[in-house]
């Protein structure tokens, strides 16, 4: 409760910001609609050449494309402008007063900023995944669609903890600015279901980077492709990697307040 | 709660600093096998704080100030030693305590700069949990000290350095904190800044009987405000008691500065010690007894052709640095 009427805090101030710029919000949101009609093209070129692609048709991977663009608001709403904040406030000594308020630091720094325009993006991500499950149709059921959100949730979840693990490293190095574009390089490759990949590369896309659980395990459970086990598994993955960014957060921290003067 | 609201003992902070000549060759070297030096930056430092006391906590540059005020607001772990502030232990950093003090750096920003100090302020307002009546009686308590309403709507890059540094200060104590940290917060301001600061603050202790721990480079902060100052100097406790005695003890000196329109053919030596000064390179500055000002000046008057003459306390660093070195 107390969380969200922090996240409404940090959102309006967010508006408040963002309003002082309106020809930008204009040209992002134009921006979106052209980049979205280029990826719907691109599906609809090859699918005009085949019925599948790895074994997947049309309906779910515009579903595909719906998560896949959710990670990527993340990436655009959240990430980005946090991110930049956090490695301004380490070299200009703000940090301090993040690390002095009592809230939950890790949750501080990961939601003040919010690029609230992109509001959009989460609308056109929640409309192709809905249009991509209802294409897709007769395989999914009440469950595999509950299972699909469950693992979406868990692949945010998954990624939200390799972010918090790239920025906390800053405390270790100070000058660490590229940690975001790693982390962007790393998702791209998610933006096209991890089955096209050779047998290697699909090991590192999913165990050794675990970016393909946010984006093609969730469609898996919703074609019913994934057992209960799996499903348990995945979603186990996705709390256990969280368990693991708060750890390292917490030592980042403890770092950070040894060595700093 | 016991009256003592901050406890220090024998509290020690050691850094490791990598250590590397200069040169090519030494920064190859440095980067496969770095070398660390030791660097003790605060020794084993005991006081205590009554709660509602102010002290003025001063030292040279590089004294170990900000580091022992680090430690007591919870920023750094001490390598040594122990520290209670309001009966926690600061660096566990329990919301319980991080919402009963402040800390406020002169010269670090805690307010966005693209919006309204107003906005920040409501920020706050969600973090601490402060309610809404409370919240209004804190603001209009602050305002009526700091005339803040005519500096809530503007975009806080849009104020000067006064402006923003009441802003600042007021943010920290939005939540009323009983303690505060205080590091150097009339930095840069001139002297009608600095001197509203220093009123501010001691009217918020009247009011609010809260603890105050400030360091500041400007005596004339800590004579105005402090009844008792605790002296570090290279990491260790050098003085901790009256303003009055220390002055007594350490400085019953003035400095007469004066410009003559023939300054290399007159010698000064006969009337006080000769000292430099680096910024004023036209001026002679030489330091005598308090005492004896008055006759001294009176002296150099009739003696020497006089353009401009100042008499000034000699700088607190000066004083640290003079008392202790000898």
């Amino acid at each position: 409760m107390q969380t969200l009427k922090l996240l409404s805090s940090f959102l309006k101030v967010n508006i408040q910001m963002s309003l002082a710029y309106r020809a930008d919000t204009v040209v992002n949101i134009l921006l979106n609609f052209m980049w979205l009609g280029w990826e719907l093209l691109s599906l609809n070129i090859i699918f005009s050449n085949t019925t599948s692609l790895g074994g997947w048709g049309l309906g779910e991977l515009i579903a595909l494309l719906g998560v896949f663009r959710l990670v990527n608001t993340m990436m655009m709403a959240l990430i980005w402008p946090n991110t930049e904040k956090f490695n301004q406030s380490i070299r200009d000594g703000s940090m301090d007063y993040t690390i002095l308020q009592p809230i939950n630091s890790m949750f501080l720094v990961t939601f003040s900023r919010i690029t609230v325009w992109r509001i959009w993006d989460l609308i056109l991500a929640i409309v192709l995944i809905v249009v991509g499950i209802n294409m897709s149709g007769d395989t999914t059921t009440a469950a595999s669609i509950l299972a699909f959100f469950l693992l979406t949730i868990s692949g945010v979840i998954v990624i939200y903890s390799l972010w918090i693990v790239l920025i906390a490293l800053t405390f270790w190095f100070t000058k660490f600015d590229n940690n975001v574009t790693i982390l962007h390089a790393l998702l791209d490759a998610g933006r096209y279901p991890a089955t096209v990949y050779p047998v290697w590369l699909r090991m590192i896309v999913t165990f050794i980077i675990p970016v393909a659980v946010a984006t093609t395990i969730p469609l898996q459970a919703l074609r019913g492709d994934l057992n209960i086990n799996q499903i348990i598994l995945f979603f186990g993955v996705g709390v256990l990697s969280f368990w693991i960014a708060t750890k390292v957060w917490k030592r980042g921290l403890k770092q950070y307040s040894g060595a700093s003067s | 709660m016991s009256s003592n609201s901050i406890i220090v003992e024998q509290l020690s902070k050691t850094y490791q600093v990598p250590e590397r000549e200069g040169g090519f060759s030494a920064a190859v070297r440095g980067f496969f096998k770095r070398k660390y030096k030791d660097v003790k930056a605060v020794q084993e430092v005991n006081f205590t704080i009554a709660q509602g006391e102010i002290v003025g906590f001063l030292g040279p540059n590089g004294a170990g100030k900000t580091t022992t005020l680090k430690m007591l607001s919870g920023l750094l772990h001490p390598t040594g030693g122990n520290a209670t502030v309001l009966g926690y232990t600061p660096w566990e950093l329990k919301p319980d305590y991080l919402r009963s003090m402040t800390l406020v750096m002169g010269q670090r920003n805690r307010l966005s700069w693209d919006i309204p100090a107003a906005d920040s302020f409501l920020l706050n307002q969600a973090i601490y949990r402060i309610p809404d009546d409370e919240y209004k009686e804190t603001y209009k308590e602050l305002d009526e000290l700091l005339e803040l309403d005519p500096l809530m709507k503007k975009p806080v890059r849009n104020l000067s350095l006064g402006e923003r540094m009441k802003c600042e200060i007021a943010a920290g104590l939005l939540h009323r904190p009983k303690v505060l940290f205080l590091d150097e917060p009339t930095i840069g301001l001139d002297i009608t800044g600095q001197v509203r600061i220093r009123e501010f603050l001691r009217e918020y202790n009247k009011r609010t009987g809260a603890t105050i721990l400030l360091t500041s480079h400007y005596m004339a902060d800590v004579t105005a405000l402090c009844e008792r100052i605790i002296i570090i100097h290279q990491g260790q406790l050098k003085y901790d008691g009256g303003i009055t005695d220390l002055s007594h003890k350490i400085a019953p000196f003035k400095l007469i500065g004066v410009r003559l329109s023939d300054a290399d053919s007159h010698d000064l030596s006969g009337y006080g010690t000769q000292v430099q000064n680096e910024e004023d390179a036209d001026k002679k500055y030489i330091q005598v007894k308090a005492e004896d000002v008055t006759r001294v000046t009176s002296r150099l008057l009739a003696d020497l052709p006089i353009h401009d003459i100042t008499i000034t306390d000699p700088p607190i660093e000066d004083v640290i640095e003079q008392a202790f070195n000898q």
